[in-house]
């Protein structure tokens, strides 16, 4: 009786385990470091893995770099070369963090919440503290968490003479759109 | 002095076909658009355990040979994700977990859609490449650009 109680503990523990943490494999993010002088270096990655901790608002994601799709296939090129994300030596960029106001959102009631997100976003093998302001938004049990924020790629070892020409953004604009079912 | 204005003349001539070729080839290299991956010869043609064993067994190598090459994949739809504007198609390995994930080519969207969990469909596409996901503990394997191959 004991060993059948402590096995349906046991099943009802890892089970809720389980529950606290959704996950997808068909988040987006959005690549935007176009300029005036040049509208193409943009892209999309509509296969990005993602986890949403709905206990404590742990929050992580992984993208393969070569997933970007760009419109030019000159651009995506050289976006994957060693000049630039160096796709072959860092295939994947990843962000490990949290929601830190996880508290403020009710995930039993629609709605739209801001999200203050804070965590480490590592791309071309650097990892850099990031902190941006998001949302997420409740419907039935759908949970979509938004965020965009900028990066300085200089911070990430990317430089060039298309980013010294004002080809490509020194900042360029990274839209996250992430939804868990 | 005729000789010196015909060379005048023909360095002048030589100048402006230099310049519209410069440009020609800038407006072409900036303009140019991935062809339509329907009208693509694939490279290689597999079943999709045996492309997600090959990720399994060697991801750099399995990379080497198979990143940003048009594929045609064949398998079992395991499941059919939706959101906003995406609908990719998802052929995974039931035992370990481990995928392929295929997103479709604007013009070929709607395929996606028609698509049920279970079918048995062979869908051709530029293969992104592979890694090993700490969040899903499983190898995941991304195609972009895809459509359904007939």
């Amino acid at each position: 009786m004991k060993k059948t109680i402590l096995i349906l503990a046991l099943a009802l523990v890892s089970s809720t385990i389980f529950a606290q943490k959704k996950t997808t494999t068909s988040g987006t993010i959005n690549f935007d470091a176009t300029t005036t002088l040049d509208p193409l270096p943009k892209a999309e990655n509509k296969t990005v893995v993602a986890a949403l901790d709905t206990k404590n608002g742990a929050i992580a994601f992984e993208a393969i770099m070569k997933s970007f799709s760009f419109a030019n296939p000159m651009m995506q090129e050289h976006f994957n070369s060693s000049k630039w994300i160096d796709s072959d030596k860092f295939p994947t960029s990843t962000f490990k963090g949290t929601i830190t106001n996880f508290s403020a959102i009710n995930l039993k009631k629609d709605g739209t919440y801001p999200a203050d997100v804070t965590g480490d976003l590592t791309i071309h093998g650097i990892t850099k503290s990031v902190t941006t302001k998001g949302s997420v938004t409740v419907n039935g049990k759908v949970i979509a968490a938004t965020a965009d924020f900028t990066i300085k790629v200089a911070d990430y070892g990317i430089t060039g003479q298309a980013i010294e020409a004002g080809k490509v953004t020194k900042e360029p604009k990274i839209i996250v759109a992430i939804e868990f079912k | 002095m005729r000789i010196i204005k015909r060379s005048i003349k023909q360095i002048v001539i030589a100048s402006i076909i230099i310049v519209v070729a410069v440009i020609t080839v800038i407006l072409f290299v900036f303009n140019q658009k991935f062809t339509d991956t329907t009208k693509e010869k694939s490279v290689y043609s597999i079943n999709v355990l045996d492309l997600i064993n090959e990720f399994k067994k060697n991801d750099s190598l399995a990379n080497k040979k198979y990143a940003e090459k048009i594929i045609t994949v064949i398998g079992l739809v395991t499941e059919i994700e939706t959101a906003d504007t995406t609908t990719n198609i998802k052929m995974a390995d039931t035992t370990s977990g481990s995928y392929v994930i295929f997103a479709f080519q604007q013009q070929n969207k709607h395929e996606a859609k028609n698509i049920k969990k279970g079918d048995k469909v062979a869908i051709k596409g530029s293969c992104s490449g592979g890694a090993y996901s700490e969040i899903l503990e499983a190898e995941f394997i991304t195609f972009k650009r895809c459509a359904l191959s007939k």
